[in-house]
């Protein structure tokens, strides 16, 4: 096919892609990260440990979250310009996701400059001063002192359920614009799968974020692993 | 709707006396645009076209103010032609298969807000310019080629499946209720359903087939299918109930498989 692809249309897939392969993926990986918190500090500072070791590290943090996560921002916040709402009149369903979706969208451009600001760089002022990056060893600290202040933390989990929600409809949204699924029974099966991805992702996540403030989060005790006695010496058989 | 539903529909038990309408005016093209009151005695049967027929009688507004008669499209009267299109109370919809006592139970009032449609120019009172959607028709080439300097011979057949489908998108007329529900369309920069559900019915044609990547470019430009938001009010609204998401995303897969991808082919 001889097709002559614009600009917009280039950029539109770029940012729908950019959504999911990074920035799902490191999300992902960060909530798996945040969730080691219920094992308790040792177990979390030795993921951020595991995390600072990894080969070309500021190579994938540059082109593998920054480069993406900067167009997908400041794209998705000029797509959202263009919109027209008018969930007011029209109050379908999918019309108050369209909104929600530029909504969070916006929303969590300014939480996570917020975010990275405050954890990766320690440079939010009155708050904490000592990045994350580079003490793994005080990162469990850094982060339940921030966190035993009310108002950081329910930023927090308004950014957690802002992101789990932004994700899980982004991959319907990005079903439909790829024409992966095209007819409306398959809509709503995928719509349902992406919804119960969102409740999936906010809970694992409001539970790391409790975790830096009580053992095990908001599970119970019994199933975090610093609670278990350890083996006696000698049970061992090999 | 299922068929009987006309008899399940709820009537207006007790209705009042008279019924206002407020109604948007607007002298020409670019003069500014005010607001008229009119009220009219309520009888059983009004549709929106016959209320406005009646005020065009004798056009007074509700403040005892003499005015010029106000000023709509219409044709057919059966919801086909789709030119009598406004938007009545909030939402974009035909006036004359608007029913007055299904608006004043919906709306618990007695006011029925009548404007003209906002994405297109208004030409004057709820009348619109709706061209734009032919130039549209013209972006994606929506028809298909039969003449040549030769008789091309009878054309292949149809599957009854691709028929039925295709006769959905058949019954597109024009009338622009997607276009002013949709949340992205506006400002010239996003064609639009209507457009694309055209390129769909005649890329489904086995003679159109031959010519689908003209249409398929026609989308592809700056304002083409990827400005689409989903926020899928476009089938919300269709008065003829066309799968117009179905024709977005079918035209996307066109588009991911044998353009986005298409070099993998090479």
């Amino acid at each position: 096919m001889a097709v002559k692809f614009s600009k917009t249309f280039l950029l539109r897939k770029l940012h729908q892609i950019t959504g999911i392969v990074p920035l799902g993926m490191f999300f992902f990986v960060h909530m798996f990260t945040n969730s080691k918190a219920m094992n308790g500090e040792a177990s979390f500072n030795k993921a951020v440990k595991e995390i600072h070791d990894i080969p070309f590290l500021l190579l994938i943090e540059i082109f593998g979250i920054f480069v993406p996560l900067i167009f997908h921002s400041v794209y998705g916040i000029l797509i959202s310009a263009e919109a027209k709402p008018n969930a007011i009149n029209y109050g379908y369903g999918r019309n108050w996701f369209y909104m929600l979706q530029r909504a969070t969208g916006i929303f969590l451009f300014f939480f996570i400059l917020f975010h990275v600001l405050n954890l990766r760089f320690g440079l939010i002022p009155y708050l904490n001063m000592t990045p994350v990056a580079g003490n793994a060893d005080k990162a469990f600290a850094i982060v339940s002192a921030e966190f035993q202040i009310t108002w950081v933390m329910a930023l927090y989990i308004l950014g957690i359920l802002a992101t789990a929600w932004h994700l899980a409809y982004g991959f319907f949204l990005f079903a439909v614009d790829w024409g992966i699924v095209i007819g409306e029974k398959a809509q709503k099966a995928t719509l349902a799968a992406c919804l119960g991805l969102a409740a999936m992702l906010s809970f694992v996540g409001i539970n790391a974020a409790f975790s830096f403030v009580r053992p095990c989060g908001l599970m119970p005790k019994f199933i975090c692993e610093e609670t278990k006695k350890p083996a006696p010496a000698g049970a061992a058989k090999f | 709707m299922t068929t009987n539903a006309h008899i399940e529909k709820k009537r207006l038990e007790t209705p009042p006396a008279t019924i206002k309408f407020k109604i948007q005016r607007r002298e020409k093209e670019g003069a500014p645009a005010h607001w008229e009151t009119f009220e009219l005695q309520y009888r059983r049967n009004l549709n929106v076209i016959s209320a406005l027929m009646e005020i065009r009688k004798d056009p007074v507004t509700i403040e005892g103010k003499q005015t010029t008669p106000p000023v709509w499209d219409m044709s057919c009267l059966e919801q086909v032609c789709g030119i009598c299109t406004m938007v009545i109370d909030g939402k974009v919809r035909q006036s004359c298969s608007a029913l007055i006592d299904d608006l004043l139970l919906a709306s618990n009032s007695d006011t029925v807000t009548l404007a003209p449609m906002s994405k297109f120019p208004n030409v004057r009172d709820l009348k619109v310019d709706r061209s734009k959607m032919f130039d549209h028709l013209k972006q994606v080439e929506a028809w298909v080629e039969l003449d040549g300097s030769y008789d091309l011979g009878p054309g292949p057949h149809i599957s009854n499946e691709v028929a039925q489908e295709r006769y959905a998108f058949s019954r597109c007329m024009t009338c622009g209720c997607c276009l002013e529900a949709c949340p992205q369309y506006g400002d010239d920069n996003y064609i639009g359903p209507q457009a694309i559900a055209q390129a769909r019915l005649f890329n489904m044609h086995p003679t159109g087939k031959m010519t689908a990547e003209d249409r398929i470019n026609g989308l592809l430009g700056d304002d083409g299918i990827t400005n689409c938001g989903n926020a899928q009010n476009c089938i919300q609204v269709c008065p003829m109930g066309i799968p117009l998401t179905k024709a977005i995303y079918e035209t996307n897969r066109d588009i991911t498989v044998n353009a986005l991808f298409g070099w993998l082919k090479k």
